[in-house]
């Protein structure tokens, strides 16, 4: 197994619950897009996990269903400090019970981060809310990843790109 | 729930453009490689086309030249309503109303958001709106519309529509913006023609009215709102755009030997957060600037703004009548010359630009100085004070550019400045198109050559 594409910083980043949007294309090269409700990374960096809800994410789920096709973004809101992985081998399941622990944690999270630029937790809740029977979960090891924090480097690709 | 029951107007989502929270934008390259990127704003450009900022050769903009297809994610600031934009790139704009306009307002979001320095468009990028979708969820309830913003306008048109000079029009136009949106700073700037620079001639809510101060076209948000002739608006406190040092004195080279103290300070705020500034135009022409700012962050809507714009329309028109008018009858009646007493008042003028001093201390330049040098030479050489536009007009010492010159204003301020600065000396209108030279000191004349 090869190291994870990851520095760890952006791990720590990752784990520590942050913006999460997703983002597949159709078969006619169409983006899909819509903000995760959840994400988690295994501690050595090499699986990611999202979740999204079907009811807001329709086209984007049926996308990654068809295609595998995906890219993250990870951003801290109060410093802009960006990530952004890509796979072409994502994969989809139904969220359980046992998800939800994990998504009550990012949104705890995520509360701090969103309140650091001004906005309440009732908004952050609004934003993130679910019913976890209507969660999809989407799991990949990042094939490609790229440090988009905005400024002169942004887009410069972390490690070497895996194989595929 | 149908698709026509999920597709939002540009309307309701016009509060997500904002740039309180950023969009999230998908694009596609040709070998079927998604990618997300964040985006500083999206800006509203007619209920069919959105523009994005270009500032950087990044992905997205290889991907949208190649693939013209895009989504973008922008969410409700209030409710967390969610909306997805599915755009279709059409051109690059690097020049005009609208890339200043985004300049100018991506300036202020960048240095509120920490990213001043890395703040740059390179262009505006124009795309075609072919959807847009309300995603599912569980928004908040949408905050309570800010009532009477018509009514505003209504109350402005009303009181506008009263005035019968341009002193009342312009008092009317700060009044009701104060009055019905809250608005605690203003000016109105006009332009002059000649020199290319627009001079304040009305405020209100400053230390210093600042009547006769100038700006360059071009200079910060009022100097760009007029170049471009098109409402710039600023939600946060910005560097990139204050322009309190950009006040221009051309006086200093002009005249050797003439006093230096002529910059009349430009009375804005120090700190302003929030600012506002909507061309004043009439039959597509740029007569001048409707300014206002605060000392707070996102003090002005896009539905301040849509008010300011249409305020500024009837201001135009109205200031453009009460110079096409022809004068009426002399209807003011012949008052006794006040009592001519006291110390003498040493007006000096210097050329080449008209510029005129009281006692050492400055007064005013160009056309409007060169209007106050002859009423006060036919005053001490044919004791007249009443006075008419149209003689004016027509005398070729005072240069007036063209017709299309705001002769009113430059009265207006030459008025408010006698006020400010020397009471002993008055303008008083008597009528549309008359007015009276009231001289309550002896007044000796000094022609200073240029």
């Amino acid at each position: 197994m090869a190291a994870s594409l990851l520095t760890p910083e952006f791990i720590a980043l990752i784990s520590q619950g942050v913006t999460t949007i997703v983002c597949s294309r159709d078969q006619a090269n169409r983006p899909s897009v819509m903000r995760a409700v959840g994400s988690t990374i295994t501690p050595e960096g090499r699986t990611i996990t999202v979740y999204l809800t079907r009811r807001s994410s329709r086209q984007l789920v049926q996308d990654i269903a068809a295609t595998g096709s995906a890219a993250v973004v990870f951003s801290v809101p109060f410093t802009h400090r960006t990530v952004q992985v890509k796979t072409e081998r994502a994969r989809i399941r139904e969220a359980s019970p046992d998800d939800e622990p994990l998504l009550a944690r990012y949104l705890q999270a995520m509360e701090q981060e969103v309140l650091r630029v001004g906005y309440p937790p009732s908004l952050t809740r609004a934003m993130l809310s679910h019913r976890i029977e209507d969660v999809v979960a989407v799991s990949f090891e990042p094939l490609q990843a790229f440090d988009q924090t905005p400024g002169p480097r942004a887009g410069a690709a972390l490690g070497e790109e895996g194989a595929a | 729930m149908s698709p026509a029951d999920d597709s939002a107007s540009m309307a309701e989502i016009r509060p997500c453009l904002e740039g309180a929270i950023p969009a999230m934008m998908g694009t596609c390259a040709p070998d079927g490689t998604p990618n997300i990127a964040l985006i500083s704003q999206v800006f509203h450009v007619d209920e069919r086309h959105v523009a994005l900022s270009f500032q950087f050769f990044n992905k997205t903009r290889q991907n949208i030249l190649v693939n013209p297809h895009a989504t973008v994610l922008v969410m409700h600031p209030v409710t967390a309503q969610f909306y997805r934009l599915s755009i279709r790139y059409l051109r690059t704009e690097t020049q005009g109303p609208l890339f200043e306009s985004m300049k100018a307002q991506l300036a202020g979001i960048a240095s509120h958001s920490g990213m001043a320095s890395v703040f740059a468009l390179l262009g505006s990028d124009v795309y075609e709106v072919r959807e847009i979708e309300r995603v599912e969820g569980q928004p908040l309830p949408a905050p309570l519309p800010r009532s009477g913003m018509l009514g505003a306008v209504r109350r402005c048109s009303e009181r506008l529509s009263r005035c019968t000079t341009l002193d009342e029009l312009l008092n009317a136009a700060l009044g009701t913006l104060s009055d019905t949106l809250g608005v605690r700073h203003a000016m109105v700037l006009m332009l002059d023609a000649g020199s290319g620079r627009l001079y304040t001639v009305a405020s209100c809510g400053y230390a210093v009215s600042g009547v006769g101060s100038e700006i360059e076209m071009g200079d910060g948000v009022i100097g760009v709102a007029a170049r471009e002739r098109t409402p710039v608006r600023i939600l946060h406190m910005t560097s990139a755009y204050l322009y309190s040092h950009a006040i221009r004195s051309s006086l200093r080279a002009d005249a050797p030997g003439m006093p230096l103290d002529t910059d009349i300070p430009y009375p804005g705020l120090a700190e302003p957060h929030s600012q506002l500034a909507v061309p004043i135009l009439s039959a597509g022409r740029l007569l001048g600037v409707l300014f206002v700012e605060s000392p707070n962050d996102q003090q002005f809507t896009y539905e301040d703004e849509d008010v300011l714009v249409a305020v500024a329309g009837q201001l135009g028109s109205a200031i453009d009548l009460m110079q096409a008018a022809t004068e009426a009858a002399d209807t003011g009646v012949a008052t006794a010359a006040a009592p001519v007493a006291g110390a003498p008042l040493l007006v000096r003028r210097f050329g080449p630009n008209d510029s005129v001093f009281i006692n050492d201390t400055y007064l005013i330049k160009g056309v409007a100085g060169a209007i106050f040098w002859k009423l006060l030479r036919d005053h001490a050489q044919q004791g007249r004070t009443e006075f008419s536009n149209r003689e004016l007009r027509l005398d070729p010492s005072i240069r007036l550019p063209d017709v299309t010159d705001n002769l009113e204003a430059r009265l207006l301020l030459l008025q408010r400045r006698l006020q400010e600065n020397s009471p002993h000396i008055r303008i008083e209108k008597t009528g549309r198109g008359r007015f009276r030279l009231a001289v309550g000191r002896p007044v000796v004349l000094e022609d200073v050559a240029g």
